[in-house]
């Protein structure tokens, strides 16, 4: 072997030393998004596993979460008025809180979710073109109005009371259905809610494409992590935005293809354990007296919110 | 390089590696073990500038390297041409569309010519055996004509320093004899060589001197491998060898016993 080792190999290499001030290195956004996206990807998921902590949320059976949360979801999406929707925020904060979770990090992401999804996308009916009433905020005026496909241009252009009030109830609705959300999947392990599910008569195939999408994520994390440090060891240079770009598809297209490969073994193994189109949990363990209470309690609360 | 009281944790409670000290000089030949989960890849992806401690210091010719400094044009070329990473999994690595592309890739990175880089990548080719394999794309490979396109990859760029993570795993007996066979070559060139295994075998066959992690991911030990290998009780204690139980005829038998090359009665 050792006389087949290439002569240019037996060379020093010529990198020997290296001045300082030389300039420094943009990482294109592409590529520094994806190693972000990959450590994102794993530590929020990595969250909701670890939802063993003693707080009060957690020690209730999953399927009475389960429950808590699609009733609770239903009675954001029929109230109307903005008090109620205040009430439930407040409440479901107080049960975050109870339940020992990190506030912080929480709502960090509830409220980033609530801005893009509910107050981005509901703020253009804030205008009076959009919504009718009384323009409380005049911002552009115009010579005339114009009337343009369905829609009617009026010559002053403003926000409307009715519009502010559209926006903040989309905002609470997102908000309030993405922190019910949150605190259950933050104090329910994924196995218990895959069997409340389960017990709630949810069909086996939805289950199934879950929990692998689920178990799935982390070893694509894993993978795209990978792959971006095996970039970032041969790169010796700045690279420009189309490099970058160039080198994601190609790492798509070998996602894409590692995941069906996966995706064919995953199945055979499956088979190969004897699975035929049901899900088989073990026992579910039985309600205690605790369970009921929180049951009865939360059913009230979302009773008192309904009619409030 | 070196490595003071280094410390790393994942997700920031998930410790991997706890106040590690090491020195790595020019020409040696390291070898890191220790059972699964006791850090070694996370070591060896530090060494590369691939993730930066928690806390202490890892430095290259008396440069921190950090997030910061790699971000410095002059030494990010100086470390990255210098030190060479091979992954555990091939796949990750090999990103371009042939294998004389992801031959000629470094080279050109480095600003060498392309007719210098060519015949790199020629001599890298036949030196690995490979020549034939140029116009494959990676996927339509092997997994043992992965792993060579990978180190070959890398030696194109002609580091001084070869980081290899778990380089025997997957690979049939040939190619592990070729891959101990290169190793030696390449660090009786004067290539510094750090690899993380727990092939013990690999181990002994390298003569390398070896850093043993322990599972509370500290430096359980280093020594020479003739010393390391030798000393059952620490391989006991950090899970590299247990013991085992078995029939010999009709007759029970318990010994220490390592899954690797060699097999000790």
């Amino acid at each position: 072997m050792a006389n087949r080792i290439p002569s240019f190999l037996l060379a020093r290499s010529t990198a020997g030393s290296f001045k300082r001030g030389t300039g420094k290195v943009n990482v294109p956004f592409l590529e520094r998004g994806i190693g972000h996206l990959a450590g994102l990807i794993r530590n929020g998921y990595a969250q909701w596993e670890c939802s063993s902590q003693r707080g009060l949320f957690q020690r209730i059976d999953a399927r009475v979460k389960v429950l808590f949360l699609l009733f609770f979801i239903l009675i954001v999406s029929l109230k109307r008025d903005v008090l109620p929707e205040t009430c439930i925020w407040i409440f479901v904060f107080v049960l975050a809180l109870v339940s020992r979770l990190s506030i912080l990090k929480v709502y960090r992401r509830v409220l980033f979710l609530g801005f893009v999804f509910g107050f981005l996308v509901a703020l253009p009916s804030a205008f009076n073109v959009i919504t009718k009433g009384e323009t409380i905020l005049p911002i552009v005026g115009l010579p005339q109005s114009y009337n343009f496909w369905i829609y009617h241009i009026p010559a002053e252009i403003g926000i409307t009371r009715e519009g502010i009030h559209t926006v903040a109830m989309l905002t609470l609705r997102v908000v309030n259905s993405l922190s019910l959300s949150f605190l259950v999947l933050y104090t329910t392990p994924f196995h218990e809610i895959i069997r409340a599910l389960k017990v709630l008569k949810v069909p086996d195939s939805f289950l199934i494409i879950i929990t692998l999408c689920y178990k799935y994520i982390f070893i694509f994390s894993k993978t795209v992590e990978d792959m971006h440090l095996a970039k970032k060891s041969r790169i010796v240079r700045e690279l420009s935005p189309a490099e970058a770009r160039e080198w994601i598809a190609g790492r798509m297209a070998f996602v894409f293809r590692k995941a069906r490969l996966r995706c064919e073994e995953v199945f055979k193994a499956m088979i190969g354990r004897g699975f035929s189109d049901s899900v088989k949990f073990y026992g579910f363990r039985k309600m205690g007296l605790s369970d009921w209470c929180a049951a009865i309690l939360l059913f009230f609360a979302g009773i008192l919110f309904l009619f409030m | 390089m070196r490595l003071k009281k280094v410390s790393y944790s994942y997700y920031d409670n998930l410790p991997a590696l706890s106040d590690v000290n090491l020195e790595v000089n020019e020409g040696d030949h390291i070898a890191i073990v220790g059972a699964n989960g006791s850090g070694k890849s996370t070591l060896l992806q530090i060494m590369g500038g691939l993730k930066h401690p928690a806390a202490g210091k890892f430095l290259f010719r008396e440069t921190e390297v950090s997030e910061r400094s790699l971000r410095e044009k002059g030494f990010l070329r100086l470390f990255r041409a210098s030190v060479g990473y091979v992954f555990q999994d091939s796949d990750v690595q090999l990103f371009c569309p042939t294998v004389l592309d992801e031959l000629l890739y470094g080279p050109l990175q480095l600003e060498i010519s392309e007719e210098e880089g060519l015949k790199r990548a020629c001599e890298v080719m036949q030196m690995l055996n490979i020549e034939q394999l140029k116009d494959r794309p990676s996927y339509m490979l092997s997994e043992g004509e992965k792993k060579k396109v990978a180190i070959g990859s890398v030696l194109a760029m002609n580091p001084q320093i070869l980081l290899f993570d778990e380089p025997t795993n997957g690979l049939d007996p040939r190619t592990q004899v070729f891959l101990v066979e290169l190793l030696l070559a390449l660090n009786e060139s004067g290539k510094t060589i750090v690899l993380a295994t727990h092939d013990l075998g690999l181990v002994a066959e390298l003569g390398a001197r070896v850093v043993v992690l322990s599972e509370d991911h500290r430096i359980e030990s280093t020594g020479s491998a003739e010393e390391i290998l030798g000393d059952q009780n620490l391989l006991l204690r950090v899970n590299l060898i247990h013991e085992h139980v078995h029939l010999h005829g009709k007759t029970k038998h318990a010994h220490l016993h390592s899954h690797y090359l060699f097999h000790k009665h």
